[in-house]
């Protein structure tokens, strides 16, 4: 017990797990670099199934039993056709799912997204393939798909031609009602962005990440409207009421000054708030800061920054990898995940998973931290937290970007 | 906020929490006349597992010697322990040495510490140190005081409660006894200080120890617990004195705040420690009040109650401050705030 001033402790970057408990960590078969995708499903036998998006080849989705969260158990892992090109993120919905394809090149196949009859989780059937691949287009990057009924996805489309080439993906609404047959309904890009529109494209951003959707939410509390995160373009919140024909409402961005790469909306009807998410996409932290947001959201027309979420000092963090906001719980519309307006969980990359109490919306207050160690064969040498999902029975699941695959934790606050 | 931006999902105060120190961080309160054997219990348990990422306090008030082998060797204010832990020395003010903690936690220069134990000399009222985490609205709002130990030496104890008001207040206001040194103690010696101990607190559980061992996890458990029984009605030298107010209809909050404001109003320096859960109407879970003489924590209220029993029940520690007074004061005011 002697005093030990040179100990390892006094490092800046620790492990630190505080208010949450871990219950169980997963390397999913050796394929733990996890993308964005995270949806539970209650299988037709009552097995509660996690399926998760890998983030690049050569593997596509996974789907681990959950039904006892301290005991998960892999039960299905799919391969890509081939390893230029990635899955990224899904969504299930009942007994379907799905699941985005996107290329690293334009032109390339498949771009677009595949629906899946996982009735039987252990053999998820292909029931139709909705191609999106064009000489200007990487396919899907991100869907939504929580009604049954409609895929909404931020997606490239052979006949759309960008103004620059980064700016290839854009909100595109699909009927799948007829599962077999998609069919797209509508879509909307940010004006300037498609060549023959009749504004100037936009200004681009010292770090150029695109103007080009993210995240598409659409929630039935609100099912004519689309929070529709435009990455460099800010956000935007669309009239879908008519789906054939969406129409911007508002926009909102933080860059500049900051650095662009807006990623996620979260609309919290209840509350008239909204939470909008950055993403860190450069190493080392040189895009920091980047936050979570929350905004005054009562006149829509007129969205008002009130507070981001606190992060810690990033120096500590400005060493390996990235370190930054990335994806929140979403409260997706669907029985099986937790629907909560109080708190905010988001990922950090490496700052770990992080719980923000939001009740006094002004001050947002950090309530819980998850840094594991860094998974064995990190790259960065740090855990690199990608996603996160909670369940209905306030079960976090949580996945690193490169190897660590799936954590499994307790809320402790 | 919640008039700007309701949450049906909210309870009448906020966010409802788990548990009622929430995500703050907790504390324990270890207290005990001079050789007592709060040191040596301490040792073992930053030793143990549940040690792990504790910082410690020494609160030295004065000119009271620490004797304290963990920091003897250094001149520094806050030392690095092993097992994950931090130390730090404070001879004044606490408030100044727990804000240290949390902003060098925040920076990343020292442990990310779990929780925190206060090692308060043995001389020590722990009732200002009670305080310090309702004065200082900052430390309140990151602090939590779990539970508050008093360690009780087998062969000295009973002597030091005859002369020293200060080791009386130590056991009053504590969540749970510690009786240490029981090897070295006559049985009948220990049957007689545990009936003193029960009649100056009968709240408060008593464990016993040998050279410091005890379950750590009554060194970090939050006191909750203790309070099962609620029986306890005593009366105490130097005029202090416990009882219970129970109700098992629900009470109004305002009229259980007005009842409060008027009796700290009246005599907030006699409550030594006000602590209870209540059934307020219209909540779910059970709001946990807490006072410290003139100060008032925050009340929270939880997700949930810990057993069956939904009545309310409030621990009043006084001095000189009568029961029948205080029932006085809370019918009258529920009866007007009816009318």
């Amino acid at each position: 017990m002697a005093a030990t001033d040179k100990s390892p402790i006094s490092a800046g970057y620790q492990p630190v797990t505080w208010n949450f408990k871990l219950l169980a960590h997963d390397m999913l078969a050796g394929f733990g670099g996890m993308g964005e995708g995270m949806s539970v499903q209650i299988a037709p036998d009552g097995r509660r199934i996690i399926w998760l998006a890998h983030e690049s080849a050569p593997k596509n989705f996974t789907a681990v039993d959950v039904s006892d969260p301290r005991k998960p158990k892999v039960i299905c892992q799919t391969d890509l056709p081939h390893a230029n090109m990635r899955s990224n993120s899904l969504e299930s919905c009942g007994n379907m799912m799905a699941v985005a394809y996107q290329t690293s090149k334009k032109d390339l196949q498949p771009a677009g997204f595949e629906l899946f009859d996982i009735s039987k989780p252990e053999n998820p059937k292909s029931i139709s393939f909705f191609d999106c691949s064009g000489p200007h287009s990487r396919g899907v990057h991100q869907l939504w798909f929580c009604d049954g009924e409609y895929v909404h996805c931020a997606s490239g489309s052979r006949d759309f031609t960008p103004t620059h080439p980064q700016d290839d993906q854009f909100y595109r609404c699909v009927d799948v009602r007829n599962p077999s047959k998609p069919v797209e309904v509508g879509r909307w890009w940010m004006p300037g962005t498609r060549q023959g529109d009749n504004v100037m494209p936009p200004a681009r951003h010292p770090l150029d990440k695109g103007f080009r959707a993210h995240n598409t939410n659409v929630y039935p509390q609100r099912p004519d409207r689309c929070y529709l995160a435009y990455i460099d373009g800010g956000m935007f919140v669309l009239d879908i009421s008519d789906k054939r024909n969406p129409k911007k409402i508002s926009q909102w961005t933080n860059s500049p000054p900051y650095t662009g790469f807006m990623h996620t909306i979260v609309p919290l009807f209840d509350r008239g708030l909204m939470l909008v998410t950055d993403e860190s996409t450069e190493n080392n932290a040189k895009d920091w800061p980047k936050l979570i947001w929350v905004l005054d959201a009562r006149e829509e027309t007129n969205l008002v920054p009130i507070s981001t979420c606190p992060l810690p000092d990033h120096t500590v963090y400005a060493k390996a990898g990235r370190f930054g906001a990335h994806n929140i719980h979403e409260n997706v519309p669907l029985p099986t995940a937790w629907q909560n307006d109080q708190i905010v969980l988001g990922t950090f990359f490496n700052g770990g998973l992080r719980a923000y109490d939001i009740s006094n919306p002004y001050q947002p207050k950090e309530v819980g931290v998850f840094m594991p160690p860094a998974p064995p064969g990190a790259p960065t040498g740090t855990i690199q937290m990608n996603d996160v999902f909670v369940d209905e029975r306030a079960i976090v699941y949580a996945v690193d970007r490169h190897i660590g695959g799936l954590y499994i934790l307790e809320m402790d606050f | 906020m919640l008039d700007l931006f309701p949450s049906r999902q909210a309870g009448l105060f906020g966010r409802r929490h788990k548990r009622e120190r929430g995500a703050k961080i907790p504390v324990t309160v270890l207290t005990g006349f001079l050789g007592s054997g709060k040191t040596t219990l301490l040792q073992r348990f930053l030793a143990s597992p549940e040690g792990q990422g504790t910082a410690v306090i020494i609160n030295e008030f004065g000119a009271v010697g620490i004797d304290d082998a963990l920091v003897r060797d250094s001149t520094e204010e806050t030392v690095l322990l092993g097992n994950g832990c931090v130390c730090c020395i404070t001879r004044t003010d606490l408030q100044a040495a727990l804000r240290r903690l949390v902003f060098d936690r925040e920076r990343g220069t020292v442990a990310p510490f779990r929780r925190i134990v206060i090692e308060t000399s043995g001389l020590a009222d722990p009732g200002p140190i009670l305080q310090t985490f309702s004065t200082d609205r900052a430390l309140g709002g990151e602090f939590h005081v779990d539970v508050v130990l008093a360690v009780v030496d087998a062969i000295n104890g009973e002597a030091e409660l005859d002369s020293a008001a200060e080791a009386r207040k130590q056991i009053i206001l504590a969540d749970r006894l510690v009786i240490s040194k029981i090897d070295l103690a006559e049985p009948a010696a220990i049957g007689r200080l545990t009936r003193r101990l029960q009649a100056l607190n009968p709240r408060a559980t008593i464990d016993s120890a040998i050279k410091g061992v005890l379950d750590p996890q009554r060194v970090i458990e939050p006191a909750a617990g203790e309070r099962s029984g609620f029986i306890a009605e005593a009366e105490h030298s130097d005029g202090i004195g416990s009882f219970v107010i129970a109700q098992d209809a629900p009470i109004e909050w305002l009229a259980f705040a007005r009842a409060m404001e008027t009796l700290i109003g009246l005599r907030g320096g006699d409550l030594l420690r006000v602590k209870g859960m209540l059934n307020v109407a219209g909540g779910r879970g059970p709001v946990v009040v807490q006072y410290v003489q003139h100060l008032a924590h925050p009340p929270v209220e939880l997700e949930a109650w810990p057993d069956g029993n939904r009545s309310s029940r409030v621990v009043f520690i006084t001095r000189n401050v009568a029961e029948r007074d205080v029932r006085a004061l809370f019918a009258t005011v529920q009866a007007l705030a009816k009318s």
